[in-house]
């Protein structure tokens, strides 16, 4: 075949070089002072909490997964555990799988089902978000971990170094996070509310190890705005379910998370339940909505899993939640180490010694 | 492999620097070749195996045609090469479309069948590289174009990794001839090139994904009665997100053809300033709509054989291009439209031939708006995932649901709003101009700066990674 002269792709005629000089330059200053604007606005350089450093973090069960600790959960538990703490405590990182806004029961059944785990598994319970259906928020982690692709996979490698130096580089800087976040909206007419979304709590480290961000701990307003999102949510009047359909829904739950921690038991794997500590109204709300005996008490009793409860503990209430939710990052190191005391004090009582929690 | 990826920077790295260091030309086609199967694995890999059927049976096929002179032969050769083609495309692609309306279909006879379950991955892409094989046995068929004398010409054309999975569909004449001669960009290709990356990728990741998705998917999640704003503030919000995610893929196809000193046609031309339909698809998925008018169209008869059999020819035409699209009825009902709206405007042209009113301003203008008007309608059941939520949504739009819920926050509809006005502008300015012609008439620092803002964007908004939405067809 031969060429087609109209095929050629036609060019401006002026010299588009000197403009993408010109570009290049204004890219550069721009991004520049894109990056200090969020330094100034205390963002600092952290590992993204994407889906990807999920499915890397979850690759771990496959090969550690008979040994060392993993955890699933919510926010509280990506943010409360100190896995530094965890370590100097047992010689194990563990295997950092909470994800915030979402419930830990698929994730407790996708544990159950591989036979690759076969180890500790602890569980975080924030009432709301395990007992009732709806905490979907990060669930599509789990499917990207079965379905990454290839480029997804590399990515995600990519993207790692970049996170380590670019303060900008974070999903809360996003330009349309950013434009939606502003307070200068008028509240639109006849439209349903809905609760605000939750703003930065947290800096990521590749374990995914959660520090709360500095400004949560230092900054009060900003504390309060935090507090006031939580009001949001936490205090929407739940979907109207009939009683009999939410007492078969629990019944349901309790039989499948007892099925789960039974699997990973006949394997020689153990699991526990963790209520990590909230305050004021957050505290309140959750009592409220979730009495202890009928659902805390209960899922200790179905599962006859090894349970905390942060109310029993003196030492696992001395500490700062300055968004009445997540423990203050200056707090969560001698909390975790308490809470390992625990632990062991509490599989002692039942003539068990689990490795995972000793060096 | 998404050229909205930290993977494909990198990798687009690396072509580039093989396609410029000091290797003959062919070793520089099987890097390129390598680096399209490359490409296509980084999604999913068993599915590389498909691109080498078709590569394999169209190249030998159409050998054969070409050396064969008795027509039934040739013509049995070319039912060949179809049913591979479509073959691979209706088992992966309809499969489970056809088996639910038979089982429909036996159902309303009284049959009980139960159709088999159909959970099969679509192969990505796969309705465009299988057009563009398909052309090039049609077209040796045709004696449009003679067999390509290197199989790595062939190769190479079936699986160029710019175009192969969301377009622009090429015509073998257009691509095979570029690869048998060396070629590299110059140094304004190269920039050019690199500007309509980020062009493409400006528009897919800051206007489709950032400030226009949102809303569309707000809107086309819910389930209820919306007003009448909120209905059309969403379609109008997919009406930009379809544009900028379609033309933002080819615009960043051409470019990086481009930087590697190769030329891909055009594939859009500010459709939304398109006054009437047959205007429409000469500016809208113009590799598709062409490749329809020339193998199908055409061979039904085209405009030859009467009036009748012209607007049965544009109707099948468009309902099948509407299945193209997705096996679903609602992408039949939206070839349909299109169809209808053809024929429509082809009989109002013959009947009202050299009506003065047809030249003024006002005229013009109204023409152009009921087109987008009615094209937003056609995008109603494109992006509609039932018929009963698009009627739903049409019912809205036209005012019919007065208790319809407000759904949008102030700053989606301000986003949605802005947006569209910004790009309806574009369009109609840029409507019988190519951007080239558009950069030649500002002054250079002008173009750096928008080019600038544009980068500054992409790189703020971040993007979600998510696919192009063509990727499905």
């Amino acid at each position: 075949m031969t060429e087609n002269p109209n095929t050629t792709r036609k060019t401006p005629a002026a010299k588009v070089g000197p403009a993408a000089v010109m570009t290049a330059l204004f890219f550069v200053a721009s991004v520049g002072g894109w990056e200090i604007f969020w330094r100034g606005e205390q963002f600092r350089p952290s590992v993204r909490n994407s889906v990807g450093l999920w499915a890397m973090t979850r690759a771990r069960v496959e090969t550690e997964g008979n040994s060392v600790t993993t955890m699933i959960g919510s926010s509280r538990t990506l943010f409360d555990f100190n896995l530094e703490s965890w370590e100097d405590e047992t010689g194990q990182v563990p295997i950092q799988l909470a994800l915030e806004g979402t419930s830990p029961v698929p994730f407790l059944s996708d544990l159950a089902n591989d036979s690759a785990f076969s180890s500790l598994l602890v569980v975080g319970v924030v009432p709301p978000l395990f007992f009732f259906p709806g905490g979907d928020f990060r669930l599509e982690a789990l499917e990207h971990y079965y379905s990454e692709t290839p480029a997804q996979w590399l990515a995600q490698r990519i993207s790692m170094p970049f996170e380590k130096v670019l303060a900008f580089y974070h999903f809360d800087t996003a330009l349309p996070t950013v434009l939606k976040r502003q307070t200068w909206w008028p509240t639109r007419e006849g439209v349903e509310f809905a609760p605000r979304d939750v703003r930065k709590l947290v800096d990521l480290r590749k374990t995914r190890q959660g520090d709360m961000w500095l400004r949560v701990d230092k900054d009060t307003a900003y504390a309060e705005l935090a507090q006031s999102i939580w009001l949001d949510i936490i205090e929407r009047p739940p979907p109207p379910i009939p009683p009999e359909v939410a007492r078969a829904g629990l019944d349901t739950l309790m039989m499948t998370v007892a099925s789960h921690v039974e699997a990973i038991r006949s394997r020689g794997g153990e699991v526990v339940f963790v209520r990590l500590p909230s305050r004021d109204r957050f505290r309140e709300i959750e009592n409220i909505a979730t009495p202890r005996v009928p659902f805390w008490d209960r899922l200790l009793v179905e599962t006859n899993a090894v349970g905390i409860h942060f109310e029993d503990f003196e030492e696992l209430q001395n500490v700062s939640i300055p968004e009445w939710s997540h423990i203050s990052s200056r707090d969560t190191y001698e909390f975790t180490r308490h809470l390992i005391d625990i632990l062991r004090n509490e599989f002692e009582a039942r003539g068990i010694q689990r490795a995972e929690l000793y060096r | 492999m998404l050229f909205n990826s930290l993977t494909f920077v990198a990798f687009f790295a690396v072509v580039l620097a093989l396609h410029y260091a000091p290797f003959g030309w062919r070793q520089k086609k099987v890097n390129l070749l390598v680096a399209s199967y490359l490409f296509y694995a980084a999604w999913n890999p068993p599915f590389v195996v498909l691109l080498w059927i078709s590569t394999l049976v169209d190249w030998f096929v159409a050998k054969k045609i070409h050396a064969e002179t008795r027509i039934a032969r040739r013509r049995a050769l070319l039912v060949l090469s179809l049913a591979v083609n479509l073959g691979i495309l209706g088992y992966f692609k309809y499969g489970g479309f056809l088996f639910e309306n038979w089982a429909a279909l036996m159902a309303s006879l009284g049959v009980t069948y139960q159709a088999p379950s159909w959970n099969i991955i679509l192969p990505v892409g796969i309705s465009f590289y299988t057009f563009q094989t398909m052309a090039y046995s049609l077209d040796v068929y045709l004696r449009r174009a003679e067999p390509t004398k290197s199989f790595l010409d062939f190769a190479l054309f079936v699986t160029f990794f710019p175009q192969l999975v969301a377009g622009p569909i090429v015509r073998p004449t257009h691509l095979v001839p570029q690869f048998e001669t060396p070629h590299t960009a110059n140094r304004q290709q190269l920039f050019w090139g690199l500007f309509l990356v980020t062009l493409g990728l400006f528009e897919k990741i800051v206007v489709a994904d950032g400030f226009l998705a949102p809303a569309a998917n707000m809107v086309y999640g819910s389930n209820d009665s919306l007003s009448f704003l909120d209905a059309w503030l969403g379609t109008l919000a997919f009406s930009g997100q379809i544009f900028s995610d379609f033309a933002g893929y080819s615009t960043t196809a051409i470019g990086v053809a481009l930087c590697l000193g190769f030329s891909l046609p055009e594939n859009f031309r500010f459709p939304y300033a398109a006054m009437g339909f047959s205007d429409f698809w000469r500016r809208w998925h113009i590799s598709l709509s062409t490749w329809l008018r020339d193998y199908l169209y055409i061979p039904l008869g085209g405009n030859k054989k009467g009036p009748g059999r012209t607007y049965v020819n544009l109707m099948v035409t468009m309902l099948l291009g509407g299945l193209w699209h997705g096996a679903s009825w609602t992408f039949v009902v939206w070839g349909g439209l299109h169809g209808l709206y053809l024929a429509v405007e082809r009989f109002a042209t013959r009947a009202f031939a050299g009506a003065r009113v047809a030249t003024t301003t006002v005229f013009k203008v109204s023409l152009a708006l009921l087109t987008y008007f009615l094209v937003n309608l056609t995008w109603v059941f494109f992006r509609a995932q039932e018929f009963s939520s698009a009627w739903l949504m049409i019912k809205s739009m036209f005012g019919l649901s007065p208790d319809g819920k407000k759904l949008l926050p102030t700053v989606f509809v301000f986003e949605v709003t802005v947006t569209i006005a910004v790009m309806l502008l574009v369009h109609w300015k840029m409507r019988d101009r190519t951007l080239e012609d558009a950069v030649d008439s500002v002054p250079s620092w002008l173009f750096a700066v928008v080019w600038g803002v544009m980068l500054f964007a992409v790189v703020i908004t971040q993007g979600s990674g998510s696919a192009f939405i063509y990727f499905q067809f």
